[in-house]
């Protein structure tokens, strides 16, 4: 109530000073709401829309801080929380929005103490919201379950925690698989290698080698545990899928006191990147025959953010640049031949950083946790420059969300992908963006996951593109959605 | 009775079988206003309840059996978990979870041989409940806030079987039971899944020692596998505790102590979590007076959009880091029902203070959650009890008495 008072005291005194000037009738210093986000949007009937109802009120420009803000839906019949709310230091006011009962346009009006005008939204209830399709879903043992997949050539290695790699026909296999119909193939448990709490398999990657013609090699990442930001382990494993039926593994590579994390390849040259946490990013030599431990393999080592303040996610090669997400330092572009780091200062390190995904010359990065109290509720996005050096642009943030854990852009570049967890019924899932403007991309659809997916992982499997997702437990399965009709 | 003797008694649990021939009832539960700061965010949080509502029946079934059953409702009364300070576990974290509704559900063997092992004393306990390593469960002590110690120096909820032996003031105690910590209030023991017996791959030993009357000395060890994960998916925890406690008692009052030190050890080493406890309680006339420190390491995770939530099961085995949590509490209580009656009431005021602290590495930090390192929880409320405090949950068979309360 003070702060009311104080908020009419100061808009009073602002109408005194006025009344000095001109026009006292219409002073040109009187407050103005206007519309700032969250417009336009639409759901099924009786659900909350998925962006924040978001007003401004400003006085020539400049915020107006704790006025009062007061919501009424006016047409609609939907619900909006809170009735009133309070302006903050930029002068905002937010509200989430339920849409009515009936399929149809819903309309929220907003005004504000002592501001001229109104700002109005619309929302549309619909019964046909945009969803990816989903079309199938796999139960994972809940041996933690399942926390990526990696797809190549209508075959999925699913990373099942400890219950191993397990191999499904999604449509490359004799079985008869598809994306609506996996076939299990196989599994396999690899090594726990002495590090604590087991195989703990977390990613995938089958390497076809241009070179030799061989698609003999997976390698697995182990995600043994760790302490966030500082210590991890868990070793590189190889496995000889040559036989998809009957696994083995044959190598291993261990960089001492970290533990691997994503990787990616440069197939071509036979070298394997990975993202070893605090081990930062590693280059692997993978050609010929791989046996035993692959430590004298290691060709180049990195630290984005220097040794002993690194903790990096994930490596993507783009256009002759190796990028690397980490997750206390940022985004960085490297050098794919000396790992040297082309933009050496920390960049935008509000949010912890998770995973990476570059397209063309924009790329994206997730956020993670909460840091400085803020939720890892955003993707970054990064305008990449000559040399590959990226300039952050924005962050679009998603909101609800506690993780965005996963990115991925399809191979057309049409459509940006991301996985929630951590987040509510409004964020926790998958989420499809149209890159009409790859540096503002627009939600297309949303298909909510209640315990949150971990990743997602997009193939395009005889002509129509799915993502391969990983959702958390305490019911893990692999979801596999069809988000084809998305591209159009 | 002699004093010594009675002192003995309370404090080894070995009141004559005799004395437990009926149905003993006790009823009880606490009517509190609880104020959190910092609260996670760096706000204050204010709430009431009613907490730690039980209901203890147990009954001698002839001259060397006795069933128990303890009903607990906090699953209907907090079922969002209480505002605690350093409070974590089965998914709450800065509140006390729930605990599940049967909360103890035992048959008690407690002298097997009767007079043929002479001063031998074998028992064999049965059901769910507490498996025989640590200290007394928080209920039964003087507080309302639960130490942060909690999962770390008691394994409760547990489909158990222990077998006790006992000779004059030394009891050992050795249990199986199942390693997996209930996810919810209505959660039974996970005794097999699918192939696998989950019963039986965790076990704890415990040895108790009486040297004087009112002095108990305790070790013990435990391995439990994968608590937090019911499949058996996670991590073993190997963990060790040992206490020293002081009771007695006379017309004027008690006097109660107990000074404990627990490790638990998680992944093979990777986590090792430590707390160092004291308190102590002085009851003079109808005044309660309480005093309690710890100094607990706590682990910390990724929190979901309820920030009191964390991800059960996890995800993966990583942590963010660990706190210290070093924590002072004062407790103040006046019995108001009349000396005698089987009514307690027992209103009181209770204030921690304390102070978190970052140790080793990791991206957890105080100020980044609390936007702050200092605690002050504050609390009043009133004790409402019927036929007595609650038994010594956790001491069964051999060592069970029906008045074996501080």
């Amino acid at each position: 109530m003070i702060r009311k008072l104080l908020v009419v005291a100061a808009v009073g005194s602002s109408h005194l000073l006025a009344g000095c000037g001109s026009d006292p009738v219409n002073p040109p210093d009187t407050p103005t709401i206007v519309v700032l986000g969250g417009n336009n949007q639409q759901g099924e009937p009786g659900t909350q829309v998925s962006q924040l109802l978001r007003v401004r009120v400003h006085e020539g420009g400049l915020p107006v801080v704790g006025v009062e803000v007061t919501w009424e839906v006016v047409a609609g019949g939907g619900t909006v929380e809170p009735l009133s709310s309070i302006t903050d230091a930029q002068g905002d006011a937010t509200a989430r929005y339920t849409l009515g009962a009936t399929v149809g346009v819903n309309t929220i009006r907003v005004s504000a103490a002592g501001a001229s005008g109104v700002a109005t939204f619309t929302a549309t209830a619909t019964n046909s919201p945009a969803k990816a399709q989903l079309v199938a879903e796999v139960s994972i043992p809940a041996n933690y379950g399942i926390h990526d997949t990696h797809v190549r050539d209508g075959i999925a290695f699913v990373a099942a925690w400890n219950s191993g790699i397990w191999i499904y026909d999604v449509g490359g296999g004799d079985l008869g698989g598809s994306p609506e119909s996996p076939k299990k193939i196989s599994q396999y448990v690899t090594s726990a290698n002495g590090v604590p709490g087991g195989a703990q398999v977390h990613n995938s990657w089958w390497f076809h080698n241009p070179v030799s013609g061989s698609k003999r090699y997976l390698f697995v990442g182990q995600e043994g545990p760790g302490v966030i930001g500082a210590t991890s382990s868990g070793d590189l494993h190889v496995v000889d899928v040559s036989d998809l039926a009957n696994p083995v593994e044959v190598a291993f590579l261990r960089v001492p006191s970290a533990g691997v994390h994503n990787f990616w390849m440069d197939e071509a040259n036979q070298v394997l990147y990975a993202a070893w946490y605090n081990g930062g990013v590693v280059a692997v030599d993978v050609s010929g025959t791989l046996t035993g431990d692959l430590s004298s393999r290691i060709i180049a080592q990195s630290f984005p953010g220097g040794e002993g303040a690194s903790f990096t996610w994930g490596v993507m090669l783009s256009n002759g640049t190796l990028y690397a997400a980490d997750m206390v330092q940022g985004f960085f572009a490297l050098d794919p031949t000396t790992l040297q780091i082309r933009n050496p200062a920390p960049n935008v390190t509000n949010r912890y950083t998770s995973d990476l995904w570059v397209h063309g010359n924009v790329g994206y990065t997730g956020t993670w946790g909460t840091r400085g109290g803020i939720r890892g509720n955003a993707i970054n996005i990064w305008q990449l420059g000559g040399n590959g050096v990226p300039t952050f642009v924005r962050s679009h943030e998603i909101p609800g969300a506690g993780t965005v854990s996963d990115i991925a852009v399809t191979p057309d570049g049409k459509l940006l992908v991301a996985t929630v967890e951590n987040g509510n019924t409004v964020s926790n899932g998958l989420h499809v963006f149209k890159r009409s403007d790859p540096l503002a991309p627009l939600s297309a659809a949303f298909s909510y996951v209640s315990s949150g997916l971990h990743t997602g992982e997009v193939a395009v499997i005889n002509g129509r593109t799915y993502v391969f997702g990983a959702r958390n437990p305490p019911a893990p399965s692999l979801m596999i959605f069809d988000i084809t009709r998305l591209l159009d | 009775m002699t004093r010594a003797v009675c002192a003995l008694l309370l404090s080894m649990g070995a009141a004559p079988l005799a004395a437990q021939q009926s149905f003993n009832v006790i009823a009880r539960g606490i009517v509190t206003v609880r104020h959190a700061d910092p609260a996670p965010g760096g706000a204050t949080d204010t709430e009431a309840y009613l907490t730690q509502p039980t209901l203890s029946l147990s009954r001698a079934l002839g001259s060397r059996l006795v069933a128990r059953f303890t009903l607990n409702l906090e699953s209907a009364t907090i079922a969002g978990g209480e505002l605690a300070p350093g409070a974590w576990g089965e998914g709450f974290v800065d509140r006390r979870h729930p605990h599940t509704t049967v909360h103890e559900l035992l048959l008690e063997a407690r002298d097997i041989l009767g007079d043929i092992d002479g001063d031998w004393r074998l028992g064999l306990v049965a059901g769910k409940g507490f498996a025989p390593f640590g200290t007394d469960d928080p209920m039964s002590r003087p507080f309302l806030s639960y130490p942060v110690n909690h999962h770390l120096a008691q394994v409760l909820e547990r489909a158990v079987l222990i077998g006790q032996v006992r000779r004059g003031p030394v009891t050992l105690e050795a249990a199986l039971f199942n390693g997996d910590e209930p996810e919810s209030p209505g959660q039974w023991p996970l005794i097999r899944n699918d192939s696998v017996w989950r019963f039986g791959d965790s076990w704890s030993l415990r040895a108790l020692v009486v040297p004087l009357a009112g002095l108990e000395l305790q070790g013990s060890i435990a391995s439990v596998h994968s608590p937090e994960h019911r499949q058996g998916g996670g991590g073993g925890h190997d963990k060790v505790s040992v206490s020293a406690r002081w009771q007695d008692g006379n017309d004027r009052g008690s006097r109660y102590a107990l000074v404990e030190w627990a490790q638990s050890s998680e992944l093979e080493g990777t986590f090792k979590l430590e707390t160092l406890l004291a308190e102590a309680a002085l009851v003079r006339g109808r005044w309660h007076v309480s005093a309690r420190y710890e100094s607990t390491l706590r682990p910390e995770e990724e929190r979901l959009a309820d920030p009191y939530k964390t991800h059960r099961p996890h995800i993966e085995n990583s942590i963010l880091g660990t706190l210290r949590w070093n924590l002072a509490t004062l407790r103040l209580a006046a019995e108001l029902a009349p000396r005698g009656s089987k009514a307690g009431i027992l209103p009181f005021v209770e204030v921690t203070g304390g102070h978190i602290a970052r140790v080793g590495s990791g991206i957890a930090d105080a100020i980044d959650i609390y936007g702050t390192d200092r605690v002050r929880h504050f609390s009043v409320g009133v004790v409402i009890e019927w036929q007595g405090r609650n038994h010594r949950m956790g001491r069964y068979g051999v060592l069970t008495s029906h008045e074996s309360h501080h």
